[in-house]
């Protein structure tokens, strides 16, 4: 982390993989692709390859994590035991565990949860393909399967990380950029009011750098959410 | 703003499609699918937007049943108790029928005797309170436990399409098929008759909540039950 590395990650202002500083990878969505899921979602994220299921808004259980007075949600992200280069334990770890707990809380700030008492809207997320950022790619591809699933919310929520390589603040890390880089920041955002759900940060930044990558992150999250809406058009949109 | 146009233009096109945090243009009162923030009216969800009624709502396009008083629908036993039975609807919850509710005389305890899990019935919902819990009452008109016969669940949604204007497409599909229809404004459907002639009306039923918003379905489904 926050790594010297004598890896030359940005050269001419061209990335390894041909990007330039402010460009995302291509990012695919499919809405609706599975029959069992009350809404589902598909997304390719460069190599990221990630499955989005939603359940309910239905009983919650346990019990005790029920509120009287609105819905919670429960968010799951896994990944499956093929997604990365060494092989992944199976089941929850700190690390999953932790990003379960805040993709739930983002949403909880989008979803209508006032509308549905004491119920619990599931929200699984399943890493097939890891290529870093999938934190970020799992939650956009979750936003889009909550939409499908027609559970009532004020906004889609896009995620999108910057970071620092070289000294550069460039958007969107792809694994080498992660691995070897000097910052990472995912970001998600609520697009109609510029409000902040999630943002955390490893690594270090100058305030002026700071400044650059809340910018940068903030123009990938806008740029993903014409996908998104793009992907949710092209599903149910058409047809008239 | 040649962006802002561009969307715009597209949302006309589409008969009024919109996706949540929407901004909604309406004169109309605010109805079902939609939020209000500062004095504007925004859409909650996946739909069509229409407010040709008087109220601007957006027709969602997926999500489950919301229990009304007064809706016919057919529910499934999911569990018995000493003197209640939980029914599936389609909704967030299950629903309760009291044994009071039911119109047979059932002792204490009793009740798997008359409904198990797994057992259908043609119910209405009588009462909804703000928690989201809900009851139903096989007391009213028709209702009552059905035995034979099948159910097929479809969008709660895609129900008005599946019976069509005037009922022109539940008329085509009984008549075609020559079963026995009930349908749940929850989305269950209830389908009895022949082996074969249950599969042709599944088959019709999929094909309408597959395609639910789509024009000129009667005379599809209608082709499709005549091959």
């Amino acid at each position: 982390m926050a790594g010297q590395t004598d890896m030359e990650l940005i050269k001419d202002g061209v990335r390894l993989d041909g990007r330039k500083p402010d460009e995302l990878r291509e990012v695919k969505i499919t809405a609706g692709v599975l029959d069992n899921a009350d809404g589902s979602c598909y997304l390719e994220w460069g190599n990221n390859k990630i499955y989005a299921g939603v359940f309910g808004p239905m009983e919650c259980h346990p019990r005790h994590k029920q509120k009287a007075d609105r819905a919670i949600v429960q968010a799951r992200y896994t990944m499956a035991p093929f997604s990365v280069n060494d092989r992944k334990r199976p089941g929850l770890d700190r690390r999953s565990s932790e990003i379960s707990y805040i993709v739930s809380q983002a949403f909880e700030k989008v979803v209508m949860v006032e509308e549905f008492p004491k119920a619990s809207i599931r929200v699984d997320m399943q890493v097939v393909e890891a290529h870093a950022g999938t934190r970020c790619a799992a939650m956009t591809a979750a936003s889009v399967a909550l939409a499908d699933a027609g559970i009532p919310m004020r906004d889609m929520i896009p995620a999108c990380a910057s970071g620092k390589v070289n000294d550069v603040v460039v958007l969107d890390l792809n694994k080498e950029e992660d691995n070897y880089g000097q910052a990472d920041l995912p970001l998600a955002i609520i697009p109609s009011t510029g409000e902040v759900v999630l943002l955390q940060l490893d690594g270090h930044l100058t305030p002026d750098q700071f400044e650059e990558a809340m910018d940068l992150a903030t123009s990938g999250c806008m740029d993903l959410y014409k996908i998104m809406r793009d992907a949710l058009d092209k599903s149910y949109g058409g047809k008239k | 703003m040649s962006e802002e146009s561009k969307n715009n233009k597209k949302s006309e096109n589409s008969k009024g499609f919109v996706l949540p945090g929407d901004l909604l243009e309406t004169k109309s009162k605010p109805g079902k699918g939609i939020f209000r923030k500062d004095g504007r009216v925004y859409s909650s969800v996946v739909g069509y937007s229409n407010d040709r009624s008087g109220y601007m709502n957006v027709n969602a396009i997926k999500g489950r049943y919301n229990p009304k008083v007064g809706d016919k629908i057919v529910a499934i036993c999911a569990e018995t108790g000493p003197s209640v039975w939980r029914m599936d609807i389609g909704a967030a919850f299950n629903s309760t029928l009291h044994h009071s509710e039911s119109g047979w005389k059932v002792p204490f305890g009793d009740t798997a005797r008359f409904l198990s899990i797994g057992d259908a019935v043609w119910a209405e919902v009588f009462m909804v309170d703000a928690a989201g819990s809900h009851q139903i009452t096989l007391k009213k008109d028709d209702c009552r436990k059905l035995y034979s016969g099948t159910v097929v669940k479809v969008e709660p949604t895609a129900v008005p399409r599946v019976i069509g204007k005037q009922g022109s497409m539940i008329t085509a599909i009984r008549e075609k098929t020559n079963t026995r229809i009930q349908i749940g404004q929850n989305g269950f459907i209830w389908i009895d008759g022949k082996g074969e002639d249950i599969s042709k009306a599944q088959k019709a039923m999929e094909t309408i909540d597959r395609e639910a918003s789509s024009e000129g379905l009667t005379k599809k489904i209608e082709k499709l039950l005549e091959k």
